[in-house]
């Protein structure tokens, strides 16, 4: 079952955050920033997450909290930001009205280019290039929901509890990296590789993790193929799958 | 000396020919993704044959077999007389409608043997009787729930799993209280905040869970338990699935001095013939004898003979006695091999189900290389399970295996310069 808080979590920071991606990949999407001006939306949710994505010079960054932003999106509800992902919610500012254009102009039109490569059409996917973006970015999505379902979900925090603490590498071989680092029972992903793992993953290609994400494949099949390499702290590695598995829950 | 790297070009053809038809191809513990195979391609994925500590895979690497396929390999493959016991039972019958009174026998035997049994119920695998035993516990007290202690592995059933796992519903664990190891304060908390609730404690009589150095019970641990259990009318199972019969014939609770109330055994009972029991004290009888529990195969009398016969020859050879003593002669071997090559071995457990650890880093991955080093070499060990003891194994299968640790050994120190 999905938890809506968990959901809000994973919306914001896993799927928003991945815009920061999004403009390092795509140059479509830092070219709608190029000539801006320097901005940050603040989004607060009531009994939820909050995060400022700032966007600068053609890139983006995400930081928690609202307290310095130029335009302020609050939501009452977890179910209401969903909403917003949904686009089944509009969201009114609390602040930065005159800001208005960029949210209607340019960070709608970003969103949409994010959703594009989130949600591929099946004939986008033909081409290598957009091929490799997408994939990249929905590895950094997936990485970013893992923490957020270990921290929020109560079926993942279960999975995190049992996650003793250090790092875990989590990679396409030649493609991209993160590391989940848990702590007493918490986790955080950071987007770059780790340097001293406890255990890591890697899946062989990225053709492998696209099949992997699209959930035409088994972990556990592809570690006999050796197509998932895994070594190190294997019980981190076996709560990982856990977490996995809700993932794909939240983000189907 | 340099000892020959296996090939694996047939195993790794046959698992591409089992994977288009079976799941994961080798799925389980005894394939290479629950096996902890690291990496996949120092690991042979199919046998070809088997004979006393040895196994040949289907490339015809021989190799010395510490995991005796995760226990049931306790007298040696195709051990003669247990075999020539199974062989002579299937002239005569094995499944049949009416059951052999092979079964009587046999049950005769383990309340001769078994020092809390005074019955003995049978099916095929260790799961299947730990499950009995909950079931027994929960008809006997009308109470539903059961304490376990963390790193537990009582089979796969799905009141044996965590909430996270593939398949397994909330409610399927509702009623599973999770406590510490060694740790008595807590069984009474649990206890107190479950008054009256708690139908059975389920326990191994030593934590031998997986990637974890394995901890004996401290210090008057299982009599405190005994002695809150009986007070508290709380069903007290040991799971004896894996170290049954390898420390004590009589049972591992009569080894660390105390008394079950149920009690699993599989693995080393029939010495690879299908059977596992649960034995129980005369209370639970009734409980038992009521409850809808039974399988197409579970009275068949071929594995009842040679049951019969590997609990007699364990007897005679005193296994026990024989494990701990050859398995200290190894690990005592492996630890000087570590420490020739600058390197610490650590090893836990009861000798005869050693578990070996590395611990020169605290991830595993070194550990990892030298497993797959020594398989690699014709020794196969594994980096996350305990080992066990067969009764066939020599002393030259020792010496050869602590030659090849050497070896591998000091792989492991060249491959890590940053050791000094």
């Amino acid at each position: 079952m999905i938890d809506q808080k968990t959901l809000a979590y994973i919306n914001l920071y896993a799927v928003l955050g991945t815009l920061e991606n999004l403009c390092e990949l795509v140059p479509e999407a830092s070219a709608m920033l190029t000539n801006a001006k320097p901005i940050s939306i603040g989004f607060e949710v009531k009994d939820g997450p909050s995060a400022t994505i700032t966007f600068n010079n053609g890139k983006c960054r995400m930081e928690q909290g609202v307290s310095k932003c130029d335009v302020k999106l609050p939501f009452s509800s977890c179910e209401k930001f969903n909403g917003l992902i949904d686009g089944t919610v509009t969201p009114i500012p609390s602040k930065g009205f005159q800001h208005i254009k960029f949210l209607l102009k340019t960070f709608t039109p970003l969103t949409d280019l994010l959703s594009k490569y989130m949600r591929p059409d099946p004939k986008d996917l033909k081409n290598k290039d957009f091929f490799e973006k997408s994939t990249t970015l929905m590895f950094y999505t997936i990485a970013v929901a893992i923490s957020q379902i270990a921290n929020n979900d109560k079926i993942g925090q279960f999975s995190a509890d049992h996650i003793v603490n250090g790092e875990i590498g989590f990679s396409i071989k030649n493609g991209p990296a993160a590391t989940i680092r848990a702590k007493d029972g918490r986790l955080i992903t950071i987007k770059q590789a780790s340097e001293n793992p406890r255990a890591a993953m890697e899946f062989a290609s990225i053709e492998l993790a696209r099949d992997l994400f699209d959930g035409n494949i088994n972990a556990v099949a592809c570690i006999g193929t050796g197509a998932i390499t895994m070594k190190g702290m294997i019980s981190m590695i076996d709560n990982l799958n856990r977490l996995l598995d809700r993932v794909a829950l939240y983000l189907a | 000396m340099s000892f020959e790297i296996n090939n694996y070009t047939k195993s790794r053809e046959m698992f591409d020919r089992a994977a288009k038809v079976i799941p994961s191809g080798v799925y389980g513990h005894l394939g290479p993704a629950e096996g902890c195979f690291i990496p996949v391609s120092a690991f042979p994925l199919f046998g070809d044959r088997a004979q006393g500590s040895y196994f040949w895979d289907v490339d015809g690497n021989k190799f010395i077999d510490y995991m005796c396929a995760y226990g049931p390999n306790v007298l040696g493959y195709n051990d003669p007389d247990v075999d020539a016991a199974a062989m002579e039972q299937a002239k005569i019958c094995n499944c049949t409608t009416s059951p052999s009174t092979k079964m009587i026998e046999f049950a005769e035997l383990l309340v001769d043997t078994v020092n809390c049994a005074d019955w003995a119920f049978f099916a095929k695998n260790g799961g299947d009787v730990t499950t009995a035993a909950i079931m027994t516990a929960r008809a006997a007290t009308h109470r539903k729930k059961i304490v376990f202690v963390n790193g537990f592995y009582h089979g796969v059933a799905p009141w044996t799993q965590k909430v996270d796992y593939p398949g397994v519903i909330e409610e399927d664990v509702a009623n599973n209280i999770y406590i510490p190891w060694n740790d008595v304060s807590a069984f009474e908390n649990a206890i107190a905040e479950n008054d009256g609730e708690i139908a059975a404690f389920i326990a191994t009589p030593y934590m031998h869970g997986n990637f974890l150095d394995n901890e004996l019970p401290a210090d008057g641990y299982w009599q405190k338990i005994r002695e809150l259990c009986t007070k508290n009318g709380i069903v007290l199972i040991i799971d004896d699935v894996r170290a049954g019969f390898r420390l004590d014939l009589a049972g591992s609770d009569h080894y660390y001095g105390f008394d079950a109330d149920l009690i699993c055994f599989c693995k080393a009972l029939a010495n690879g013939w299908n059977v596992s029991a649960l034995c129980g004290k005369d209370f639970l009888k009734g409980a038992i004898s009521g409850l809808s529990y039974t399988g197409s195969y579970w009275l068949s009398a071929v594995p009842f003979a040679a049951g019969i016969a590997c609990i007699n020859k364990m007897k005679q050879l005193n296994t026990p006695a024989l494990f701990r003593e050859k398995g200290l002669k190894l690990t005592n071997g492996l630890k000087a091999a570590a420490a020739n090559n600058g390197l610490n071995l650590v090893v836990s457990g009861e000798p005869a189900l050693f578990y070996l650890r590395l611990a020169d880093d605290d991830s595993l991955m070194m550990h990892q290389e030298w497993v797959a080093e020594m398989v690699k070499r014709g020794i196969f060990v594994t980096s996350h399970h305990n080992h066990f003891m067969n009764a066939s194994l020599t002393d030259e299968d020792i010496a050869h295996t602590v030659e090849v640790a050497e070896e591998a050994f000091s792989v492991v120190r060249k491959n890590h310069p940053e050791l000094g």
